[in-house]
């Protein structure tokens, strides 16, 4: 193995710029399209004003509750400046949470809790105001059960105690939460929800990786077909190491590479982009490097000349990144065709799986190619 | 000793080579001659271990050619077609090919190989060689491991005189002083008559016999 590292740094020597291009590729390509569709994701967040005139728990509660709903953006500020915005179209529309807005609600009161404006470009006005007042509801919802509580154990004044008002809505609210009555989340037309996202390759981190991963793996290989050339093959014969041998080998050297940038790759995606590290994960892309990897090596032992690796390694990696939904929506192909996922190598990478019937299928072609023996026919003259 | 005997080999239906029997004693240049087509290359190829003949035997110094993998460490073969990588200069590719060869070399006796055959430009691209240049680095490379035996197809194929002189004069040393068997081919006869001690001539037409003949050559009857 000393005499393959020999070897396999001369050559190294002579394009270790594309081959660092092609190692680091797939990092610094994810981090940026992971940055441009975050923005473009915020970009396309409805901004909304919200101005609070009070700081009672329940008012701040409202905001969070707004500021925490998907597809919009909340900006919170004074009336001015809210109305400014409106006026230039900055936002889209603005709530006013009012003065005694927790009093008026106590008493059971329900009018003018909430003053709202709308531009006249405003497109989201109806549903935002909508979802807005659902989590009004709710506060006034409890209210309600509050008072009608408080009546009853009036009339039955031996039920025991006098309950708070605020105790009643924590009760309220706990037992929202352990029986989960109510679940309700919003979805806007052509919206997608988390977890649809999640599923988008173009959201999806690891996704965003692998498809650049494939290409690059592919980019890097080359140099079996560039090193296989017809003309030095005669050579391997008379050596100690012969040539499927020395390209196995430095093969094996490849993946060693590939696995210290994967293991990079996974610290980088964990702190700049805050995915998980789990063993799960580092068994996946494990996994899919070596899948990929002898993909490549099969391509490149099977291919003779580079523009046509080349171009195999583009629609390879654009059909991949098809079937597996990276450019169009292909969720209905794919449910009237299942087998295309079937057949997809990416498939059990982007459901985070550990996958091995494409690496037993590799190698046991690669041990094929290895013990079969080779016509020894050298053209000579 | 390397030992021919009753070697044929046919490519399907089409008999190339008949019969060809001779004996080639340690120190021998030998040459093989024919017109194009006749079979050299093909025959080169069966002494190299690279193709497996019809018919008939074979032996290195009583080693028997079904011995392929031992055999080939005492073999040294020289492509017709330049096997260099372009890319690398004189010193990595004798370097390239000592890491992967039979026996170790240090970086002066690799030097001295070079200069042995008057080939000097060791920091220098193989991009920026002469013709003749490659041809001596293509040599060189197949003798880093010291073989018994040295095959060369055409090796002085489209290269200037002097280097041609240079290459036929060290071949010539390496047999006299080293005592190497030495098997080559070529379609020049001046360096055929003044290189080698016998010729094989192939194929049927006697035009080369009779010339050689005429040179006062010994012809290697097969
Ligand atoms: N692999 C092969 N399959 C079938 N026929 C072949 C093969 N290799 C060579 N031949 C044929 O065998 C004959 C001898 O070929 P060979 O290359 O040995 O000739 P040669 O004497 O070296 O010719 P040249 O002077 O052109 O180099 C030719 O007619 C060639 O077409
Ligand atoms: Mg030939």
């Amino acid at each position: 193995m000393k005499a393959i590292l020999q070897t396999r740094f001369i050559h190294l020597k002579k394009h270790w710029g594309s081959l660092l291009f092609w190692l680091l590729f797939p990092i610094i390509a994810t981090l940026t399209i992971m940055g441009l569709t975050n923005s473009l994701q915020q970009d396309s967040k409805v901004p909304v004003g919200i101005v609070v005139e009070e700081t009672t728990p329940m008012a701040l509660d409202l905001v969070d509750s707004i500021k925490q709903t998907p597809i919009i953006r909340v900006e919170q500020l004074s009336e001015d400046e809210a109305l400014t915005q409106l006026e230039q179209h900055q936002l889209d529309s603005v709530f006013i949470i009012r003065e005694g807005y927790e009093e008026q609600i106590k008493k059971g009161s329900r009018n003018r809790l909430i003053k709202s404006y709308r531009s006249d470009l405003s497109f989201a006005y109806s549903p935002i105001a909508e979802m807005v007042m659902s989590y009004v509801q709710q506060d006034t919802g409890r209210t309600k059960a509050v008072l009608t509580i408080q009546e009853l154990s009036e009339q039955y004044a031996n039920t025991g105690g006098n309950w708070t008002w605020e105790e009643i809505v924590d009760k309220s609210k706990a037992v929202e939460a352990e029986e989960n009555l109510l679940q309700t989340s919003f979805t806007f037309l052509n919206a997608q929800t988390e977890e649809d996202a999640n599923r988008f390759v173009l959201f999806n981190p690891w996704g965003v990786w692998a498809i650049f991963s494939i290409l690059s793996t592919f980019m890097v290989m080359d140099w079996i077909i560039r090193e296989r050339r017809k003309s030095l093959s005669p050579r391997f014969f008379f050596m100690r190491i012969a040539l499927k041998s020395y390209l196995l080998r430095n093969a094996m050297l490849y993946l060693l590479l590939f696995i210290i940038i994967d293991i990079v790759t996974i610290a980088v995606f964990f702190k700049s982009l805050g995915e998980a590290v789990t063993l799960v994960l580092i068994f996946a892309v494990l996994s899919f490097r070596l899948t990929v990897l002898m993909g490549a090596f099969l391509l490149a032992i099977w291919i003779n000349k580079l523009p046509v690796y080349y171009g195999f390694s583009f629609v390879l990696t654009l059909l991949i990144a098809i079937i597996s939904g990276a450019i169009l929506p292909t969720e209905g192909l794919i449910s009237r065709y299942p087998w295309l996922q079937l057949g997809n190598p990416l498939a059990p990478f982007l459901s985070k799986e550990i996958g091995y019937e494409w690496n037993i299928l590799f190698v046991i072609l690669i041990a094929i190619w290895f013990v079969r023996k080779e016509k020894r026919n050298v053209k000579g003259a | 000793m390397l030992k021919v005997h009753n070697l044929s080999k046919n490519y399907g239906t089409r008999k190339v080579l008949r019969d060809i029997n001779f004996i080639v004693n340690p120190g021998e240049v030998i040459g093989l001659v024919g017109e194009n087509g006749a079979g050299k290359s093909t025959l080169l190829q069966i002494l190299a271990t690279l193709q497996k003949p019809t018919n008939g035997s074979l032996s290195l110094y009583e080693r028997n050619f079904e011995d392929k993998k031992k055999l080939r460490k005492q073999i040294g073969f020289v492509p017709q077609e330049i096997a260099l990588w372009d890319e690398f200069t004189v010193e990595e590719n004798m370097v390239f090919f000592e890491k992967l060869a039979w026996t170790n070399r240090t970086k002066t006796q690799l030097k001295q190989l070079c200069l042995d055959m008057k080939l000097n430009r060791w920091k220098d691209p193989v991009k920026s060689l002469s013709g003749g240049m490659k041809r001596k680095l293509n040599i060189a490379i197949s003798l880093i491991h010291d073989p018994d035996l040295l095959l060369l197809d055409e090796p002085t194929v489209g290269i200037d005189l002097k280097s041609r002189k240079e290459i036929g004069n060290y071949l010539k040393r390496l047999a006299k002083d080293e005592g190497k068997i030495i098997v080559y081919t070529s379609h020049d006869m001046d360096e055929i008559i003044s290189l080698c001690d016998r010729i094989v001539c192939i194929g049927e037409d006697p035009f080369y016999k009779n010339l050689l003949e005429e040179a006062g050559k010994s012809i290697i009857p097969v």
